[in-house]
């Protein structure tokens, strides 16, 4: 009894082949049916033969000077500093609690004239992050953003560590209510990609210019060490990410 | 009609000019004999490439996509590139195939695109021979190729071989069936085999639009089930990539499926061209019957431009099926050939049967 009505119900399961050619009526209508839709089709593929603005297809290494990655495209991890190269890093370590696999550290200090608690280094693994963008998403301040930057590519595993900020000091907010510049100046600490607390430390890599030294202690490194230039010199690469 | 052709084209064969020459000359006979040989290979290397190029270029910009843009301006070196690759690649043979039978399968295939083009009326002087059944001639060489095809599945000793191959000899067989009584319905209007007077017949107009409607529905059959014939997509079935890896030729390598490849890619053409000569008038310029104005127009654009633009037409609708249509499923691809194209092909040559015996199609032949 059950089978019976099954098969009034689901005529597919009855074993009967019910194609709709087979029915009267049914074979002209299905004849033009899947010629019209097999038209339509032509006409979606026809657009994008006749319309060469749809292609998508970046031709990468050439166009790589105007090329544009999109909005939401995660790779490298940037510290985002606006026009005077102030970031807005409190130095919360909510960054540093939250990435899963521990590819960030944050290195605080206090200043040296406030003595109040502020970021250091803040130093990024890229070798073990996964661009999970959870960093970017628990900072309660805004600080990080996963750039367009996909070129990630080194010579050397050691340079796969670095520093994204810039200075070492308070916050752009808290440091804008310093009014004396001089006072300002005291507050804030370069810092460079490949110095410090990185695998690099400073040292002189081929195809990296040299980088300098910003702190006293490490006179270990090689070239250039204890120069008192002021000026930062990144890598090639951190000048692009600038 | 048949003055119409006469005094504008001198049709002649390569063969007839070889014949001619013999009683001066044995060497101008031979001579000719080697253009034609030269000539269909030479096409064959060289439209091979430029089909494949093409496809290419067609397939990427209707995926949004670019094609070859690396090797020469816009990739045209690409495929060119791709041949001296598989000259020079390993041909591996398994080592459990039948060697003999994998060595000779591709060239059966080829070896059948080839007699094909021999027949082929491109332009009233390039046409290599006239075979006087011409059409029986062109659908009995062709079966070659799924000759090709069965032996090749068969002989690699492999699993996906030998179901690419039968998927294709089902296939072709059953298409074949439709093609043909498409193609008859040709040869009742033109009252002829050979493929030249078939041409010659379409001076007052293209069957396709002479026998009302007819005509429109034997091309719409013939060109699908010559699709199908040539395994090219939404009926690629015996190379399904997706269930055989890549049918009958995975076991193929080197310049054996390079064979393949490039029968595969003049299959493409001779049906664009044999659509064309049987249905838009091969190298026949588009003539309204006796409208002597508009025909002596249509007469300045030379015959091997027509043949080239509608078969440049046809090559493109076949590419555009290709990147257009999903392919089929063996029981869907059986059953639009037995219940659908085959009712529909009868109905349609009985027809024509009507239409020529009441001589119901515009400007008569006979």
């Amino acid at each position: 009894m059950m089978q019976t009505t099954d098969k009034q119900e689901n005529p597919a399961r009855s074993g009967l082949v019910t194609a709709p050619e087979l029915k009267r009526h049914g074979f002209f209508r299905n004849v033009f049916s899947g010629i019209k839709s097999l038209l339509e089709g032509m006409k979606v593929t026809f657009h994008y033969l006749s319309h060469p603005s749809t292609v998508v297809t970046q031709q990468y290494p050439e166009n790589r000077a105007t090329l544009k990655m999109m909005e939401r495209y995660r790779a490298l991890l940037t510290m985002i500093h606006d026009e005077n190269g102030l970031h807005k890093c409190t130095g919360c370590q909510i960054c540093h609690d939250n990435c899963p696999n521990a590819s960030i550290n944050v290195i605080t200090r206090s200043n040296p004239v406030s003595g109040k608690k502020e970021l250091d280094r803040y130093v990024w693994r890229m070798d073990s992050c996964t661009f999970c963008n959870l960093c970017v998403q628990v900072c309660p301040f805004g600080v990080l953003k996963m750039d367009g930057n996909f070129e990630g590519a080194v010579y050397d595993r050691r340079l796969f560590v670095f520093t994204l900020n810039q200075y070492a000091g308070p916050a752009a907010g808290l440091l804008a209510k310093v009014a004396d510049p001089e006072e300002r100046k005291k507050m804030v600490e370069p810092r460079d990609r490949y110095s410090g607390p990185v695998p690099l430390n400073g040292q002189e890599l081929a195809g990296v210019k040299a980088l300098k030294k910003a702190e006293s202690g490490c006179c270990g490194g090689s070239g250039g060490c204890c120069s008192d230039s002021e000026e930062l010199q990144g890598s090639h690469r951190s000048k692009e990410m600038k | 009609m048949t003055g119409i052709t006469e005094n504008i084209w001198q049709a002649k064969t390569i063969a007839q000019r070889a014949t001619e020459a013999l009683p001066d000359s044995v060497w101008f006979a031979l001579g000719y004999m080697v253009l034609g040989v030269v000539g269909v290979a030479a096409f064959i290397a060289v439209m091979g490439m430029g089909l494949i190029y093409a496809e290419r270029k067609i397939a990427g910009h209707f995926q949004c996509r670019l094609g070859p843009m690396r090797v020469g301006w816009h990739g045209i070196f690409q495929t060119v590139a791709d041949t001296l690759k598989l000259l020079l690649k390993e041909d591996v043979v398994p080592a459990q195939s039948d060697r003999f039978l994998h060595i000779l399968a591709p060239l059966f295939t080829l070896l059948g695109t080839i007699l094909v083009l021999a027949v082929l009326p491109m332009s009233p002087i390039v046409h290599v021979s006239d075979v006087n059944i011409g059409v029986v001639y062109v659908g009995a060489v062709s079966g070659f190729g799924v000759l090709g095809i069965l032996l090749g599945g068969w002989s690699s000793n492999n699993k996906w071989s030998l179901l690419g191959a039968m998927r294709a000899g089902a296939q072709i067989i059953s298409y074949e069936i439709s093609a043909t009584l498409a193609l008859l319905v040709v040869v009742l209007f033109s009252g002829t085999l050979r493929l030249s007077e078939i041409v010659e017949s379409q001076a007052a107009g293209w069957w396709i639009w002479r026998a009302h409607g007819v005509g429109i529905l034997a091309f719409l059959l013939f060109f699908v089930a010559s699709l199908a014939e040539i395994n090219r997509t939404p009926f690629d079935i015996p190379e399904g990539e997706s269930e055989l890896t890549a049918g009958f030729h995975t076991e193929y390598s080197g310049m054996r499926f390079a064979f393949f490849f490039l029968a595969e890619f003049i299959n493409m053409f001779i049906v664009a061209a044999m659509t064309a000569t049987l249905f838009l008038g091969g190298w026949m310029p588009f003539h309204i019957g006796d409208f002597a104005g508009f025909n002596a127009i249509m007469d300045m654009i030379p015959p091997g431009l027509w043949f080239t633009g509608k078969t440049a037409f046809l090559v493109f609708l076949i590419m555009w099926f290709r990147w257009t249509f999903p392919r089929l499923r063996v029981d869907q691809l059986m059953r639009l050939e037995w219940k659908v194209l085959l009712p529909i092909g009868f109905v349609n040559l009985i027809a024509a049967a009507v239409v020529v015996l009441f001589n119901f199609y515009f400007f008569p032949v006979r």
